[in-house]
């Protein structure tokens, strides 16, 4: 009976956001030709503007590597709070609804508020970034803290091991593999994200994304594509060849 | 000659129930005890409160010498005399079979050098022979983690080898180990006792084992001392008493 609800509740939720009458489905018949205007525009891509590219790119990467770091500090204190093996229920639950909420709050969100907070530029952008990873990295390097194995700390322990080598021998093995693989898998999230910053002002190449699409310079929007899709690629590749050392 | 271990009238409960009641014993160098007893007789109870484990137990007890407190661990220098061969191994998982039985070292160097991976030469002597003397030789690169059973309780024997202690307390060390590997292993460590002249306790469910290679057995039953007798002294009647209506399954206790 319950999965027929299920299954009830789903064809329902379909018909209510096909039943919108404004959808302008109309409008679909003649996407087609329109598409491939555009895309003939787009050929061949404007490659004379590769040089603000790049500046933009550099910009988009240092502000996700900033991002990162920052993210990465906070974070480290972040999480030995949220840890519930460390710290009581009074303080790790607080600490992880605030960490939930944080993740809730849509980047572009964060990134318009910081516009407005320090004005436009990679400024707004880093605190953006940091700010919505925060959340994220807190809590997955809060549960590496959690999933550490007790029995072979106490055995350090008990051979007489000083506090720092118990941290240095038994519990950052453990902790290791899982912290550098959340943290490069939200490197390559921050710099995916980072790539429309610049729409809202927050520095980094969707300015250009934004600029040349508005004034439908679309050779040259064809060529900051291209780079965004290399960017990605490039990044993508890095992280699945550093997950497989991460066992 | 001081004992290596004193205990006197020390008594535990957990959540209420009596795990150790007024148990007095004292153990000598050279002097090597197997403990005997069934599941939940208390055995482990009373290894983890001489290796300074232990919180909230009642009475007086002292290790090398050392006044145990029930409150907080022994020094360190203390703790590193003391080695401990755990029931469920506690090793580091990711790490090589050389460096978890190198950990055994730690508490024998300064803390800071180590925390870069450097490690003395002694320390480098001291792993290579307890991997030599537990056959581990070969696996030496090896994660501890792509072992199996019997090996892993093997590297938990080196790395307590390793710490060249002045007592070892050991959990049922032989309990995962082949009958080849498990007179090797009580061979060596009852060897150490004798040859050296360190304290040895190991708890165990293999009687006739622990007649051959322990000096002395403690019988040790519902947390109370049921007998303590040369090993040679230890009768069958004895032994028969210590798991009398003690039923198969778990070690519960059924009507006796």
């Amino acid at each position: 009976m319950g999965r027929s609800v299920i299954w009830g509740a789903l064809a329902l939720a379909i018909l209510w956001s096909l039943s919108s009458a404004d959808m302008g489905l109309e409008k679909l018949p003649g996407a087609g030709s329109r598409l491939t205007e555009f895309l003939g525009r787009m050929i061949p891509p404007d490659l004379s503007i590769w040089p603000e590219v790049l500046r933009g790119l550099a910009e988009t990467l240092r502000i996700a590597i900033l991002g990162t770091l920052f993210a990465i500090i906070l974070s480290a204190g972040l999480a030995v709070l949220a840890a519930e093996t460390l710290v009581p229920p009074a303080i790790w639950r607080p600490v992880r609804g605030m960490l939930a909420v944080i993740r809730s709050i849509p980047l572009i969100l964060v990134a318009m508020l910081m516009v407005g907070a320090v004005g436009l530029g990679p400024l707004p952008g880093i605190l953006a970034i940091t700010f919505h990873a925060t959340g994220m990295l807190a809590k997955f390097y809060s549960e590496a803290i959690d999933n550490v194995a007790a029995a072979p700390v106490a055995a350090l322990e008990s051979a007489g091991a000083s506090r720092t080598q118990q941290l240095r021998w038994a519990i950052w093995p453990q902790m290791a593999p899982v912290i550098l693989r959340d943290t490069v898998f939200r490197f390559e999230l921050n710099l995916r994200e980072s790539l429309i910053l610049g729409i809202v002002g927050a520095g980094g190449i969707g300015l250009y994304v934004q600029t040349y699409v508005r004034s439908f310079q679309y050779d040259k929007a064809a060529t900051v594509t291209l780079a965004i899709v290399g960017l990605v690629l490039l990044s993508e590749a890095l992280n699945t060849a550093l997950q497989k050392r991460f066992s | 000659m001081t004992a290596v271990i004193a205990l006197n009238a020390v008594s535990h409960c957990f959540d209420g129930a009596a795990a150790l009641t007024n148990l007095s014993l004292s153990v000598q160098p050279g002097e090597s005890v197997a403990l005997l007893g069934p599941s939940g007789a208390g055995k482990s109870t009373m290894l983890a409160l001489l290796d300074g484990r232990l919180r909230g137990w009642q009475g007086q007890a002292s290790v090398l010498g050392n006044q145990l407190s029930a409150t907080r661990s022994p020094a360190r220098e203390t703790r590193a005399d003391i080695g401990f061969i755990f029931q469920e191994f506690a090793l580091v998982d990711r790490l090589s079979v050389y460096q978890n039985v190198m950990n055994g070292r730690l508490g024998r160097m300064k803390s800071w050098p180590a925390l870069w991976g450097r490690f003395g030469e002694q320390d480098h002597i001291c792993v290579t022979r307890a991997l030599q003397d537990t056959g581990l030789s070969d696996l030496a690169h090896r994660r501890a983690d792509r072992l199996s059973g019997g090996q892993r309780q093997r590297v938990a024997i080196a790395r307590c080898l390793a710490q060249d202690p002045e007592l070892i307390l050991a959990d049922e060390p032989v309990s995962n180990l082949d009958p080849a590997h498990a007179e090797r292993i009580l061979g060596l460590i009852t060897g150490a006792a004798r040859s050296r002249g360190i304290g040895v306790m190991f708890s165990s469910h293999q009687p006739e084992l622990s007649r051959r290679f322990a000096d002395r057995i403690l019988g040790l039953r519902g947390g109370e001392i049921l007998f303590d007798k040369r090993s040679g002294q230890v009768t069958s009647e004895d032994i028969d008493g210590l798991y009398h209506g003690i039923s198969a399954t778990a070690g519960l206790r059924v009507v006796s």
